[in-house]
């Protein structure tokens, strides 16, 4: 779970000095919104996003839509170290997945880049990163069932289903844990690597657990911040 | 009335999935049970099982994958690629007669003899890639019957329709780039029920694209999802398609009954769903229709559900 497996180390960047249509031609090219901005040494010290690009064009641009020379000129003297954010935010190769998901919903931004101790840049992790990461953690990009199960809240219940889980001879692709909206109850999802899911139900069920009716179910029980 | 063949064959029931597997031998005796009983039999038209040619099966899967199928069959191997795929010495064998099977309807009705058929085959087809098996399906019957008819008989457009509870991704992934068989699939939401695919955005790729259409639907909503399926996304896309054959991978696991799924559709939803159908392949295709049995595993509902299957067939009201 750590960035290092999950970020992308073949990172597009652009330097100081470059005009502002360069970075939106590398942004299009490869279909990225994130460049970081780079010196010698791969030294890292500012990153530029789409929305910087756009910020900094001049309201005359887009009434002209990009045909006025005048205007092109304009802004081709523009340099991306005027419109870039100095000394972003960085993580290291270290830091895990969650930190980075945490850091991201804080910090609002929809990339991170990711430095040496020396602060040599060595990858970048989006939004984009993470989601594919989380695909893969949940397992949904193979052929699985969910099942939804109410388990009380108890030690050693995990462990009941896990075991007749396993004693079907079914692997497990990822098993999610939720709250429920009863305080001594909760929510468990196993996402089984199987199509052959009748007697794994019918077990659990014999078990004491109950099958919850996915569709009186949400992912997010609690009381939100409004 | 119609002239409607009916693909049944005791080698049919050979593959043995072992224990606790719910796609056993049993469903096709319960299929043919309710037929017999309701006095259907006589209607039809017998047609046994005969193994594919290799050149039709070589149509869609690659010859590797073949070859790899039938050593591992033969050397005793009791799986297949996942754990699902339960197999025996016969399993190989009986696959391409259920490959055979639906082609022998197929050229059948393109020669006149019959206007349409239900094959009830096993192992079932949907699931089955190109190089994989999966499951509980190793032979795509429905695609290899599509291949089939377009290159021996030279058919343009086809429609397959398929109403499996679970999503067939092999038959999306074979068709996905083409946009001479449009394939149409309703069922249960895929966060929810085997294989995790077939979600709403996936209308296939390249110049294929708008020739797939999935449509989900969430659990327990039942005969309504379903008859909303049919009038406002399923006629309208076939009419516009006019497809000039249609095949149908009929699935009987949406059943309220069903314990594979969780979508409640009545054993009436089921046959609205079917007589849907026969209406659009007289609309557009002179009739000609082959249904494919694939999943369906409520022993107690199938001889219902295969009567009322075969009754719309033959063109009997039910």
């Amino acid at each position: 779970m750590f960035i290092n497996n999950s970020m992308t180390r073949k990172v597009i960047t652009i330097g100081p000095d470059a005009d502002i249509f360069e970075a939106q031609r590398m942004m299009s090219e490869h279909n990225i919104r994130h460049l970081p901005v780079v010196e010698g040494d791969n030294k890292l010290i500012g990153i530029v996003t789409d929305r910087d690009l756009r910020s900094a064009m001049p309201l005359e641009f887009f009434k002209h839509q990009g045909d006025c020379q005048e205007v092109r000129d304009k802004i081709q003297e523009m340099r991306i170290r005027q419109i870039m954010t100095p000394d972003p935010t960085t993580i290291t190769p270290h830091y895990t997945i969650q930190d980075a998901l945490l850091l991201i919903q804080q910090l609002k931004v929809g990339a991170l880049p990711v430095v040496d101790d020396e602060g040599r840049l060595t990858g970048i992790i989006s939004v984009r990163d993470l989601l594919r990461a989380f695909i893969n953690v949940l397992g949904i990009g193979e052929p699985g069932t969910l099942l939804c199960i109410l388990a009380e809240e108890r030690i050693g219940e995990m462990k009941r289903i896990v075991d007749a889980i396993t004693e079907e001879n079914i692997s497990v692709g990822s098993i999610l844990v939720a709250r429920y909206w009863d305080e001594n109850k909760r929510a468990v999802f196993p996402y089984l690597m199987t199509n052959n899911v009748v007697r794994i139900k019918k077990k659990l069920q014999e078990l004491g657990f109950t099958l919850l009716n996915p569709m009186e179910w949400y992912l997010d029980q609690l009381p939100k911040n409004e | 009335m119609q002239k409607t063949g009916f693909v049944y064959d005791k080698r049919y029931q050979l593959h043995d999935t072992g224990d606790y597997h719910p796609e056993v031998a049993e469903r096709l005796e319960a299929v043919y049970k309710g037929i017999e009983e309701a006095g259907l039999l006589p209607y039809l038209t017998l047609i046994p099982a005969v193994p594919a040619k290799p050149k039709w099966i070589e149509a869609v899967h690659e010859v590797a994958y073949i070859r790899r199928f039938e050593e591992l069959c033969l050397c005793g191997r009791r799986t297949f690629d996942f754990p699902d795929n339960q197999m025996c010495c016969e399993t190989y064998e009986v696959a391409s007669l259920a490959v055979g099977g639906v082609l022998k309807a197929a050229e059948m009705m393109m020669k006149g003899e019959i206007d349409n058929a239900f094959c009830a085959v096993r192992p079932p087809g949907h699931h089955a890639e190109v190089n994989q098996a999966m499951g509980f399906c190793y032979f795509n019957n429905i695609a290899i019957c599509a291949r089939y008819l377009q290159q021996e008989w030279g058919i343009g457009r086809i429609g397959i329709f398929d109403f499996d509870v679970h999503h067939g991704n092999g038959t999306q992934h074979i068709f996905e780039e083409d946009a001479t068989v449009l394939y149409y699939s309703v069922h249960e939401h895929p966060s929810f029920a085997f294989p995790g695919t077939g979600r709403a955005f996936e209308k296939g790729t390249g110049t294929g694209t708008g020739y797939t259409r999935n449509y989900p639907i969430l659990p327990g909503q039942g005969d309504d999802a379903y008859d909303k399926m049919l009038k406002e996304d399923f006629v309208p896309a076939f009419d516009e398609f006019a497809p000039e054959v249609i095949l149908v991978s009929a699935g009987f696991d949406a059943h309220e009954d069903d314990d594979m799924s969780g979508i409640s559709l009545s054993t009436a939803g089921f046959s609205r769903i079917m007589k849907t159908v026969v209406e659009l392949a007289e609309r557009h295709a002179g009739g000609r229709l082959i249904s494919v049995l694939e999943g369906g595993y409520s022993i107690r509902r199938l001889p219902e559900l295969a009567r009322d299957h075969i009754a719309i067939l033959l063109g009997k009201d039910v």
